[in-house]
């Protein structure tokens, strides 16, 4: 550009030489002089402002660019700074998961130990349920106890029979003899002196035939208290027996049903 | 030891028991009055008396049957069953009240067993004071105005008895023959 000024300036001012050369010599020189330095000036202005324009210019671009660059710095800042807020944030995050699966972890351990324990628990149960309905089971044989009590009430009532048959007989024999001690006494006084002597005998007789059935009756009537007291005994125990039967088999009936439970539970 | 109110409830179920149990036929009129003493019924006495007994863990009930030792009750009794004796129709019959009594008072006591009867002699009934009993209460029961018998019941308590028992019809089912 420069050039190109420099060269229109050289056209001019030969132009001007010319025009110089018209007039005077000298003041040609002079013309020259100042037109060279008008030229130079001429120059030097427009070299300066168009030095002034390309600063002016390059100062602009170079304001622009250091805005353009500030701006991306400090969007680069600001990108910075959230993506440092966002490596934080991932970081409590992670921190927080970690914590979290710690306690995961501990309460897992912790469920582990209660569902061994658990385990281990039904496992006694299981075994405890088992060895109940089994107790419960030969507890049922006292069946058999019951049984032998109830055959030997059998023959105890047998015996207390047997006992009323020989007393019947025993009161039926007194009875006789009562008779037999009244006709001899009646015999002996129709003898009259001579019989007195039987007729004393014949009065022992019929008094110790009464005290005998008087004893007979008292017996007799042991054996009907005896009977009814050992019936009633002998049915407690008989239906005692039962009582405990029928609650053995309830008890080894529900250890069962809680045996099944636990072993369906278990599955 | 015992509770009017389980008194009571004893003999609703002696009631209940008797009228569903001793006639041969449910629609048979039933008659049932509280006696007086514990003699067996009079116009021809009975000899035996049937013996049956239900236990609980606090107590036990002596049931006696003394069933009349006359035609009518005879003829009741024995006459329908196929001519049998009457001392064993009377067992049966019996232990089918003892059961209807039973299955009321499982309701109100879970631990219950009965005994199988047995036969004595009336003359023991003179002795029940022995057993220690804590309520004593006899019955005369008439069956289309007929057949007669005498229940009487003997409750021994170990443990205070209080319960009020509502009855309600006895299942047909009821009861079961046990014989020695």
């Amino acid at each position: 550009m420069r050039r190109t000024t420099l060269r229109s300036n050289r056209a001019r001012m030969s132009a001007r030489v010319g025009k110089a050369v018209v007039l005077t010599n000298s003041m040609l020189a002079l013309a020259v002089t100042a037109a060279g330095a008008v030229a130079a000036l001429a120059a030097f202005v427009a070299y300066k402002r168009a030095s002034l324009c390309a600063l002016r210019e390059h100062s602009e671009a170079l304001a622009r660019m250091s805005g353009a660059h500030d701006e991306s710095k400090a969007h680069d800042l600001a990108l910075l700074a959230a993506e440092q807020m966002r490596a934080s944030e991932l970081s409590a995050e992670t921190q927080r998961l970690s914590d979290a699966l710690a306690r995961e972890a501990d309460a897992l351990a912790q469920a582990r130990a209660a569902l061994a324990e658990a385990q281990a628990r039904h496992d006694d149960l299981l075994a405890h349920a088992a060895r109940i309905a089994s107790e419960a089971a030969r507890l049922k044989q006292l069946a058999a106890t019951f049984e032998r009590w109830h055959e030997q009430m059998i023959s105890l009532m047998a015996q207390n029979q047997d006992m009323h048959r020989k007393n019947h007989e025993l009161a039926r024999i007194v009875n006789h003899v009562l008779m037999v001690s009244l006709n001899a006494s009646i015999e002996a006084a129709r003898a009259g002196a001579a019989g007195r002597g039987f007729s004393i005998v014949a009065g022992e007789v019929r008094a110790l035939a009464t005290r005998s059935q008087e004893l007979s009756k008292s017996y007799r009537d042991s054996l009907d208290r005896n009977d009814l007291v050992t019936t009633a005994t002998f049915q407690d125990i008989q239906a005692g027996g039962k009582m405990i039967t029928a609650a053995l088999g309830s008890v080894e009936s529900l250890a069962q049903q809680f045996q099944s439970k636990l072993e369906r539970n278990s599955t | 030891m015992i509770s009017q109110a389980a008194k009571e409830s004893f003999e609703r179920i002696v009631f209940q028991a008797a009228r569903t149990r001793l006639t041969m036929n449910p629609a048979h009129a039933c008659e049932v009055e509280r006696a007086a003493g514990h003699e067996p019924v009079g116009r021809g006495t009975s000899a035996q008396v049937h013996v049956l007994t239900i236990v609980s863990i606090g107590f036990r009930i002596v049931l006696m049957l003394q069933f009349a030792d006359d035609e009518a009750t005879r003829s009741y009794y024995a006459g329908q069953t196929a001519n049998r004796a009457l001392p064993e129709a009377a067992l049966e019959i019996g232990n089918l009240c003892c059961g209807a009594i039973n299955q009321q008072l499982v309701e109100h006591f879970p631990d219950l067993g009965m005994s199988t009867p047995y036969t004595l002699s009336s003359d023991c009934m003179g002795y029940l004071d022995e057993l220690d009993p804590v309520h004593l209460a006899a019955y005369d029961v008439t069956i289309e105005a007929a057949a007669r018998l005498r229940v009487t019941l003997c409750v021994c308590a170990s443990e205070p008895i209080d319960f009020a028992a509502q009855v309600a019809d006895v299942h047909e089912s009821a009861g079961e023959l046990e014989l020695f």
